[in-house]
């Protein structure tokens, strides 16, 4: 299962361009603009929200092309992914002994 | 449907925030029970493949795109628990790194795409499990489930919240989103989603029963 599984997650990777094929935004996903243009003002809430400055935003990577910044965002992804889990497991283990132990 | 900051009122965040806490602990306790040197690789692919499916933006009709979750095959082939869990860590990836989805929001990403995707998904693939069709139809129907929480989250923020007339978060009622984001799903995505779902489950499983026969 799992050679097949990494078999499959390794072609998605591969095929990850394909992804930017669509312009537009999903729907109910618009930014300021479009609600300027739809309604003829932002919504106070949309306006104001704070949002976090995202280090690799909207998976795309300042001063390179769109699809080197897609791949790098899919590795970044998957790596932090992994990466957190490994830690999630030590932190379960250790928890786990401290508990035996106590 | 990753709902953006700013999108839903306080109340709908704390609200989301409330159902959610609980189901998050007693997830991150399943977890824990089944994370392991042996099931990392596997609990970390099928993660991975979750984050990378959505990132196959799909163009519809209409001027917008949306995309496969994948909470369906977690649960189908590990467990719904892991699936929501898994599928909650990617919504958070997704939120911190790469601005996509909010963090006022991510309660309520997770209830729809992880949650109720996850378990939707596994139930109806357990319902009909003797049917060739039951990986497309868990995947399809999981989805969908998704898209109608998420246009009650949005579709319910103008009807209680307005000043001077005019919506204060998500514009559009509760009908339109439905419309929108539902139909969108229920003839488009979805079906990618069921789709995905069978070809990676038959890839995975019906050649595993070869090898052992």
């Amino acid at each position: 299962m799992k050679k097949r599984l990494y078999i499959v997650l390794f072609g998605l990777a591969v095929l990850i361009p394909l992804g930017l094929l669509s312009g537009s935004p999903a729907w109910g996903e618009w930014d300021g603009a479009y609600y300027k243009k739809i309604l003829g003002f932002i919504p106070k809430g949309i306006q104001n929200a704070k949002s976090l400055n995202a280090p690799l935003s909207d998976y795309t990577l300042g001063g390179t092309n769109s699809i080197t910044g897609y791949y790098l965002s899919a590795f970044v992804g998957i790596a932090i992914l992994f990466v957190l889990f490994f830690v999630l497991m030590k932190i379960f283990k250790a928890r786990g002994k401290s508990e035996q132990s106590a | 449907m990753h709902i953006p900051d700013g999108y839903l009122s306080p109340a709908t965040v704390v609200a989301t925030y409330a159902v959610v806490a609980p189901l998050w602990v007693y997830g991150f306790k399943k977890l824990k029970a089944s994370l392991d040197e042996e099931t990392l690789p596997l609990i970390g692919a099928l993660s991975a493949m979750s984050f990378v499916i959505m990132m196959f933006n799909i163009p519809i009709p209409g001027g917008t795109s949306g995309h496969a979750v994948g909470a369906a095959l977690i649960s189908i082939l590990f467990n719904p628990w892991i699936g929501f869990i898994s599928v909650s860590l990617v919504l958070l990836i997704q939120a911190v790194v790469f601005g996509d989805g909010g963090i006022s929001t991510l309660a309520a990403n997770a209830l729809s795409m992880a949650f109720v995707g996850s378990f939707v998904g596994y139930y109806s693939f357990m319902m009909c499990k003797k049917y060739r069709a039951a990986p497309f139809f868990a995947g399809w129907i999981a989805l969908v489930s998704s898209s109608v929480l998420t246009s009650i989250f949005l579709g319910i923020q103008p009807i209680f919240w307005t000043l001077d007339g005019k919506p204060l978060y998500f514009p559009f009622g509760l009908k339109v989103t439905f419309v929108a984001l539902v139909g969108s799903h229920m003839l488009f995505f979805g079906v990618v989603e069921g789709i995905f779902t069978a070809l990676v489950y038959s890839f995975i499983k019906k050649r595993q029963k070869v090898v052992v026969a």
